[in-house]
C-alpha cells in the first residue's frame, strides 16, 4: 500500500506539526512568566535572597571539641541516628617522631567517634608521645564552583542566590552521583527520605535572623557566620578575614571552597 | 557483659580501618551491585553493536552468520540497561525529571538523551532498516497477532521493489556508520560519568572513558562468540568456523588494545605516585586482590590473552573441537573479567575513604535491592530478552516463512 | 520523499512533539526561577521549624541572668549550650512539659575535662584529681564562673 499523498496535503500535515511544536515553547514561557508574578519570594515572608550572601568561617584554634555543634546540628536539622552527619568534627593527632630518626613528624592519627557528637575521650596513646593535636570541626565547603551541583542530573541540588549549597527534597531522585562528587564527604544519603542531604546552614534558620544551630551552641566560638553583604568591619565574621591567615581543604580540586580555616595543619584534609 | 555482646550483635557496626569520614561509615557503599551492572551491560550493548557494524561497514563477509544475532543482542542488553539503574535511585518515580528538566553540566543528565538517541536513532532504525523486508513478508504469510505485529513493525512501507529494498540497505549502512560513534559516544559517557569524578582519585582521570569503550567492546565481542556458541549449540547446529575463527581475532585484537590501555594507566599512576597513590596501592593489592589480580587481570585478561593468541598463531594446527573449546573459555573468561573489572572500579572506589587514610569494608546482602539476587535477577533478564527475540526474529525456518 | 524516509520523519517529529508536551506539563511551575533548580525550594526549606531558639529569645524573658553572663567568663556562651535547645520552651514558657531539665556537672565536664587535644588557653582540669567529693556548683556558678556561691 503506497501511500499517495499530494504535495499540499503534505504541507499542511508538516505545518500542522510544526505549529504544534512552536505551541510547546510559547506555553511554558507564558506559564513561567505568570508563575514568577505569583510566587513572589523564596523564602520567609520578606526575604529576599539576593540581598544577602552567608559564609562561615572556621578557627580551628578555638575549636575545644566539645561535639555540641555535632550535636545540635543532629537534632535541629532531625538528621537520622546512625552514621551521617551534616557537621562533625575530626580530632588529629600528630606525634612525635620515633627516637633516633631522621624526620620531623611522627604519624598522624585522625579518628572522630560518632562525628565528636559526644565529644571526644583521651587519646589512645600516651601524652608524651603527641607533639601536636587539634580539632577540626568539618562542615559543607560553601564551594564556589561546587562539584555537587555541577554533578547533579535533575537540578535537585543548587547554590542558592544567597551563598548556601542546597537540596530540594521534593525533587531529588537519590541517584547519589553528588554525594560521590563531593571531595569532602559532607553528603550522604537519607535512609528516611531517599534523597541526598547536607549542611544548609540552618537555612530556616538564617532566614529568620538567627543563627545556624552549629554557630550558636559552639562555646569557644570557633565557627564564625556572617552575611557578606550585610556586615560592618568589627562583626566577627569580617574580624576573622582580616586577623588570619586561611586555608581552605583540597585547593588543588579547584572547587573554590568559601569555607576558610584558620589554624589547622597540612595534615588535615 | 552479656548486653554489650547481645548489643554487638544487634548493632552489627560496618568495619572500617584507620580514618573515615563519618559518613562514608555506612553499612553498605552507595552504589552497589547495581551499579556495577549498569556499565557491564551498556558495555555489552556498545561492543556487540560494534561487532554488528563490522560485517556492515567494514564488509566482514566471514562475520555475516552473527550479524543479526548481535543486533540482537546489543538491543535487548540496551533494553535491560536502565533496570539496575531504576531499580537503585531513591526516588525511581521521580526518574522522568532526568529527561525533563537536563541538569546539563551533568554526564548523568545528557547520558540520558544517549541513550534515548541510541536506542532511537541508531539501534532501532538499523534493525528496521535491515529487517523491514522480512516484516513485510512474514506479516502476510502469519495470520492473527502476530501477522499485526509484523505489520505494524513495518510502519507501513510495504514497498518489496528492488529500489526500496536498495534503499533500505544503504540507509542502514549510513545509520551503521553513525552507530560507530555513537557506540563509543554511549559507553565512553558511562566512563566519563566515573572519569568525571575529581573527588575520588580511583575514578577521576582522563584515562576511564577510554578504558570503558575498550573493555566494552572486548566485552561486547565475548558476548557475540558466547551467544552464538550458546545458539548453535541449543540448535543443533555447528557454528560457522570461519566466523567463529574471524569473531577470535577481532576479540585478540580488541583485548591486545584494552590490555595495553589499562596497562597504562597502571604505569603512569605507579610512576607518578601522587598523594592517593599510597592508599590506592594498598587497595589493589589487599582489599581487591581476588576480583583485580585474580579475576580480572588473571583470567580475565592473561589466560584469554594466551588462548587467543594461541590459536591466532597456530590457528591450522589445532583441531576443530579444540579450537571451539578455546573461544568458549576464552569468551566466557573475557566476560567474567570484565564483569570483574566493572565491580573493581565501582566497588573499590568507594573502599577507601576520601581522606585517603582508611578502608570501609561492606558485606554484600543476598536479598533487598542491592543484593546478589536482585543482581543475578537483573543480569539474567536481558537474555531472557534475547531469547524471546531470537525466537521471533531469528529465523530457523527457509526465508519468508516467520520464526 | 521515498515512503521508508517520510514515515520516520513523521514518527520523529511525532516523539519531539509528545517530549516538548510532556517536558511543558511535567516542568515545575517555579523551576528556573532563580536557576536550575525549583524556585518554591528556597521558601520550603526556609519554612522549617527552628528546635534550638537563640540567645536573644532567652534574654527576652531571663534578662537578670543574661547581665550576669555577660559581664564574667560564659559571656561568649549561648544558654541552649548547656541548657539544651529551648525553642519549645520559648514558645510557651508557662508550658511545665517542655520546661528545661535541671542540669547534671557532665555538663560542665563536656568541656572542661583536660584533654592534650584542647588548646592551652582554655581552662581545662583533670576531673578525677580536682575535688572529686563535691559537685562543680559547690564551688563555682555557672552563669558567673570566676564568682564563688
Amino acid at each position: 500500500m503506497k501511500s499517495h499523498v499530494s504535495r499540499r496535503g503534505m504541507m499542511g500535515r508538516i505545518g500542522a506539526v510544526l505549529a504544534g511544536l512552536l505551541a510547546g515553547p510559547v506555553a511554558r514561557t507564558v506559564r513561567a512568566a505568570v508563575s514568577k508574578g505569583l510566587a513572589s519570594a523564596g523564602a520567609a515572608p520578606g526575604y529576599e535572597p539576593a540581598k544577602h550572601k552567608w559564609v562561615m568561617a572556621i578557627d580551628a584554634n578555638r575549636c575545644i571539641g566539645c561535639g555540641l555543634c555535632a550535636q545540635a546540628c543532629k537534632s535541629e536539622n532531625h538528621v537520622p541516628a546512625g552514621p551521617y552527619y551534616r557537621t562533625w568534627i575530626e580530632r588529629y593527632i600528630i606525634l612525635k617522631p620515633e627516637a633516633g630518626a631522621d624526620r620531623a613528624r611522627g604519624e598522624t592519627l585522625v579518628d572522630s567517634p560518632e562525628g565528636g557528637m559526644r565529644g571526644f575521650g583521651q587519646p589512645s596513646v600516651a601524652a608524651e608521645r603527641i607533639q601536636h593535636s587539634f580539632f577540626v570541626p568539618k562542615l559543607c565547603n560553601l564551594c564556589a564552583h561546587s562539584p555537587c551541583t555541577q554533578a547533579c542530573p535533575v537540578g535537585a541540588t543548587f547554590d542558592s542566590p544567597d551563598g548556601a549549597v542546597l537540596i530540594d527534597p521534593k525533587y531529588c531522585i537519590g541517584c547519589g552521583f553528588c554525594i560521590q562528587a563531593c571531595p569532602y564527604g559532607c553528603r550522604f544519603l537519607s535512609p528516611v527520605t531517599h534523597t541526598a542531604e547536607k549542611c544548609t546552614l540552618c537555612y530556616h534558620r538564617i532566614t529568620r535572623g538567627l543563627k545556624p544551630a552549629c554557630v550558636e551552641v559552639c562555646p569557644t566560638q570557633a565557627r564564625v557566620f556572617g552575611d557578606l553583604k550585610n556586615s560592618a568591619p568589627e562583626d566577627p565574621i569580617r574580624q576573622f578575614y582580616q586577623n588570619n591567615l586561611v586555608q581552605a581543604l583540597k585547593p588543588q580540586l579547584g572547587t573554590d571552597p568559601r569555607l576558610f580555616y584558620a589554624g589547622i595543619d597540612k595534615e588535615v584534609r | 557483659m552479656t548486653n554489650a555482646i547481645t548489643n554487638l550483635v544487634v548493632e552489627a557496626m560496618p568495619r572500617f580501618e584507620g580514618y573515615v569520614y563519618p559518613n562514608e561509615a555506612t553499612h553498605q557503599p552507595l552504589w552497589s551491585v547495581l551499579i556495577v551492572l549498569y556499565p557491564y551491560i551498556t558495555g555489552l550493548v556498545a561492543g556487540a553493536f560494534i561487532m554488528a557494524s563490522l560485517v556492515r561497514v567494514f564488509k566482514v563477509k566471514a562475520l555475516e552468520p552473527v550479524y543479526r544475532l548481535s543486533l540482537l543482542t546489543a538491543f535487548a542488553f540496551l533494553l535491560g540497561a536502565p533496570l539496575p539503574l531504576l531499580c537503585h535511585l531513591g526516588h525511581p518515580e521521580r526518574c522522568y525529571e532526568v529527561m525533563m528538566t537536563p541538569h546539563l553540566t551533568s554526564p548523568m543528565a545528557v547520558f540520558g538523551f544517549i541513550y534515548a538517541w541510541y536506542l532511537m536513532a541508531v539501534l532501532l532504525l538499523e534493525l528496521w532498516f535491515d529487517y523491514r523486508q522480512d516484516f513485510v513478508q512474514w506479516s502476510r504469510n502469519t495470520s492473527g497477532f502476530r501477522g499485526i505485529l509484523y505489520r505494524a513493525f513495518t510502519l507501513g512501507v510495504m514497498d518489496e521493489s528492488k529500489e526500496a529494498v536498495g534503499l533500505d540497505m544503504k540507509l542502514g549502512w549510513i545509520i551503521s556508520i553513525v552507530g560507530i560513534p555513537s557506540a563509543f559516544l554511549l559507553h565512553g559517557y558511562v566512563g566519563f560519568i566515573f572519569g568525571s569524578i575529581k573527588a575520588n582519585p580511583w575514578w577521576g582521570n582522563p584515562l576511564m572513558p577510554i578504558i570503558f569503550i575498550l573493555s566494552a567492546i572486548v566485552s561486547g565481542i565475548a558476548l557475540c562468540v558466547f551467544n552464538y556458541m550458546v545458539l548453535m549449540w541449543v540448535r543443533r547446529r555447528s557454528p560457522d568456523m570461519r566466523c567463529l575463527d574471524a569473531m577470535g581475532m577481532f576479540l585478540f585484537y580488541a583485548l591486545v588494545m584494552d590490555a595495553a590501555i589499562e596497562g597504562l594507566d597502571w604505569v603512569h599512576r605507579i610512576y607518578s605516585a601522587d598523594e592517593a597513590f599510597q592508599i590506592l596501592r594498598e587497595l589493589a593489592t589487599q582489599k581487591l586482590f581476588y576480583t583485580l589480580n585474580l579475576g580480572q587481570v588473571l583470567l580475565g585478561t592473561a589466560v584469554p590473552l594466551l588462548l587467543l593468541g594461541t590459536l591466532q598463531v597456530l590457528r591450522r594446527r589445532i583441531p576443530e573441537a579444540a579450537r571451539k573449546r578455546m573461544y568458549f573459555a576464552g569468551s566466557a573468561l573475557i566476560l567474567l573479567g570484565v564483569l570483574a573489572m566493572r565491580w573493581n572500579v565501582v566497588i573499590g572506589g568507594q573502599l577507601f575513604s576520601k581522606s585517603l587514610r582508611g578502608f570501609m569494608s561492606y558485606k554484600m546482602d543476598f536479598a533487598g535491592m542491592e543484593g546478589w539476587f536482585m543482581g543475578a535477577v537483573l543480569l539474567a533478564l536481558p537474555f531472557i530478552l534475547l531469547t524471546v527475540l531470537v525466537k521471533l526474529f531469528l529465523a530457523e525456518r527457509p526465508p519468508g516463512r516467520a520464526p | 520523499m521515498p515512503p521508508q524516509t517520510f514515515r520516520l520523519l513523521l514518527l520523529v517529529v511525532g516523539i519531539v512533539v509528545t517530549y516538548s508536551t510532556a517536558r511543558c506539563f511535567l516542568t515545575p511551575p517555579s523551576f528556573g526561577q532563580y536557576g536550575w533548580f525549583r524556585g518554591e525550594a528556597l521558601a520550603e526549606l526556609g519554612a522549617r521549624e527552628p528546635v534550638y531558639a537563640g540567645r536573644k529569645a532567652c534574654e527576652e524573658c531571663h534578662a537578670d541572668e543574661f547581665k550576669k553572663l555577660v559581664e564574667h567568663g560564659h559571656k561568649t556562651l549561648s544558654c541552649e549550650a548547656c541548657h539544651g535547645a529551648a525553642q519549645a520552651h520559648a514558645e510557651d514558657p508557662d508550658n511545665p512539659g517542655v520546661k528545661l531539665d535541671k542540669l547534671h556537672f557532665s555538663v560542665c565536664v563536656r568541656c572542661h575535662e583536660a584533654n592534650p587535644s584542647r588548646p592551652k588557653w582554655h581552662k581545662q582540669i583533670v576531673v578525677k584529681n580536682h575535688y572529686t567529693i563535691a559537685k562543680c556548683t559547690e564551688c563555682h556558678v555557672p552563669h558567673m564562673p570566676e564568682e564563688a556561691p
